[in-house]
């Protein structure tokens, strides 16, 4: 699959029926193109695609009975809002009064019965998002194709969108490819997930998997490069308090889960100190400064605790503020709230 | 500390404002200085007579419906063609781009020659004797003005298909549209203001067409005479009350047309 110089290889991908599947990757990773390719609006040169068991390779895109929701929704601007969504069924030839029926149900399922005499060139990022998918779904498709759903609203909505879109998906029940550079977007939506980076597949599995079992440093790096610590046993203190031993390094968490295998904490969410910080010794450790690097405007550092070797990040200004070389001691101080667990 | 603006960056800023300003100002009088002139010299008795002359009334229905038939045909045609370049990649696009753009920049009776000359080739003659006349005839009129117009519908219309994202055709065959389908269902909605606009202008550059038209068609009286050929004939025959009229009535025709195209442009989409 060629475009320009661009090219996707190696695309090797099953979604199971009724799954919502996340595919994750940084801009000009291929995302789009991967699925106008799905949608057949693109042709390529190897490879094949199946949907319910028939391979729809050589089918036209409006033979391939695909849901698309492109990126800023692509909504007619010559035809109302209920114009848009009876797009397809008009286009199908559908009967008058099923074209009907069908158009209050989906508005009613999506909430936007009020909307339908709108001009969709009035409509709020919220709204427009929700006809899309109306639009989308009408003519009652097989998959559902969603490229960057949530990318063009703010952020507030973008967040309440998510549950919402979840919400659909759950009452519909429709197997759902979702496309994002977003990670956050991802992991709170995704049954599982691909990461997509350079036109290449770089990893497939639950949210879960892909961020505490990261397969390469592609991967680690596009999740924001978290520092994984394997638990070696744990206890429960009571008051929903566990400790966790990994490698050397006792740490007190809230917990109420059955097991505790690795724990994850970003860069970000560690203090660097130069001096014994105040306060209760908790998730705090003395580590040796094994290596600095630049990144962007930050500072990071390679600390050795115990086994582990921990990268923390800190402001330029303050790290050159704080005189940090190679092979001093400095105290760690883990974040409790932004510690993840697995 | 350097935050209020040096006093060199200021004056340098006025200059520079005054002399735009002063080069709009001077363009726009040029060009109202010149009716308001003709519009002064002009004898309001003599000009609804020459109006109602039987020679200005046929000019102004031959021009209108000459303009009329060569748009129609030149945006039938451009409609395929300039969508296949703005949206269609294939080799050689970039010269047949820029045949087409030749016509645009071509004097006019240069255009007008060469199919004079054509009509004089073994299947110029054929096609004059088994099919229609045009030598010096209405058709001839036509076909100058096709000639000249048709590669401005084009210019125009590719660029209204530039405007148009794709991404609106493709929605359009995910929901059950063929390539023909999504392109009239579509992409041709999507164009409409665009679509007039172009014809609008393309219309009144027709309407104006001289040049080409005089070579092929000739400027006869009361058979070829459109209103540009009616200004010229009358200048000819230095009767310049009538050509004033004629000029007049190009005027009136033109600010109609490109009152038309503010209110289109004014409501056209955002896309």
């Amino acid at each position: 699959m060629c475009i320009g110089d661009f090219s996707l290889t190696d695309i090797d991908l099953s979604v199971g029926d009724g799954e919502y599947f996340v595919i994750l990757g940084p801009t000009g990773a291929g995302k789009t193109v991967l699925v106008e390719c799905l949608a057949g609006l693109y042709s390529f040169r190897r490879g094949k695609i199946w949907i319910d068991g028939t391979d729809v390779t050589s089918l036209l895109p409006e033979e391939r009975d695909i849901g698309y929701v492109p990126q800023d929704y692509a909504l007619f601007p010559f035809l109302n809002v209920a114009g848009n969504i009876t797009f397809g069924l008009r286009v199908k030839d559908a009967q008058r009064n099923k074209i009907r029926d069908k158009l209050l149900t989906i508005a009613h399922v999506l909430g936007i019965s009020h909307l339908l005499n709108r001009d969709v060139r009035t409509l709020s990022g919220g709204e427009k998002q929700r006809v899309a998918l109306a639009r989308a779904l009408a003519t009652s498709p097989r998959i559902l194709l969603l490229d960057e759903p949530l990318s063009s609203l703010d952020i507030r909505i973008s967040k309440y969108l998510r549950l919402e879109l979840k919400r659909f998906h759950e009452e519909l029940g429709l197997t759902t490819l979702h496309v994002t550079h977003n990670l956050m977007e991802a992991e709170e939506m995704a049954d599982r997930m691909a990461i997509l980076n350079m036109g290449k597949l770089e990893q497939i599995g639950t949210p879960e998997e892909v961020f505490f079992y990261p397969q390469s440093e592609t991967v680690s790096d596009f999740i924001g490069t978290p520092n994984i610590l394997d638990c070696d046993h744990y206890r429960s203190l009571g008051y929903g308090l566990i400790e966790a031993v990994c490698g050397g390094m006792s740490i007190i968490l809230p917990y109420q889960g059955d097991k505790v295998r690795r724990i994850a904490l970003f860069p970000r969410d560690i203090f660097v100190s130069t001096s014994k910080p105040p306060g209760p010794e908790v998730n705090r450790f003395k580590g040796i400064v094994t290596e600095i690097k630049p990144f962007s405007s930050l500072r990071r550092l390679k600390v050795k605790v115990g086994e582990n070797s921990l990268l923390a990040e800190l402001p330029k200004d303050i790290f050159e503020h704080m005189d940090i070389m190679v092979g001093q001691e400095v105290y760690l101080i883990l974040k409790l709230r932004r510690l993840r667990i697995h | 500390m350097g935050i209020s603006p040096s006093t060199k960056a200021i004056t340098s800023e006025r200059a520079f404002k005054t002399a735009a300003i002063t080069a709009l100002a001077l363009l726009t009088l040029f060009f109202t200085g010149i009716v308001i002139s003709m519009v002064a010299y002009t004898d309001w008795g003599t000009l609804v007579s020459t109006l109602m002359s039987q020679e200005i009334l046929f000019a102004i229905k031959l021009s209108l419906f000459t303009a009329t038939a060569s748009t129609i045909i030149s945006i039938v045609i451009a409609i395929p063609v300039a969508y296949t370049i703005s949206q269609i990649e294939f080799p050689g696009k970039d010269i047949v781009d820029t045949i087409l753009d030749l016509p645009i920049v071509i004097s006019p009776i240069a255009l007008g020659a060469a199919l004079l000359l054509f009509f004089n080739t073994p299947l110029g003659v054929g096609l004059e004797n088994k099919i229609v006349r045009f030598v010096f005839e209405v058709p001839g009129i036509i076909l100058a003005q096709f000639t000249v117009v048709s590669a401005l519908a084009v210019r125009l219309l590719k660029s209204t298909f530039d405007s148009i994202d794709p991404r609106y055709e493709r929605v359009g065959r995910t929901l059950g549209c063929s390539k023909i389908k999504a392109f009239f269902k579509v992409t041709l909605p999507l164009a409409r203001d665009g679509l007039i606009a172009s014809s609008i202008l393309t219309w009144a550059r027709a309407v104006g067409e001289f040049g080409a038209t005089v070579t092929l068609a000739g400027a006869t009286k009361l058979k070829t005479e459109t209103l540009p050929i009616a200004i010229f004939l009358s200048l000819a025959t230095a009767d310049v009350e009538k050509a004033i009229s004629v000029i007049l009535i190009l005027i009136a025709i033109a600010v109609v047309a490109l009152i038309i195209l503010r209110k289109i442009s004014g409501r056209m989409y955002q896309i």
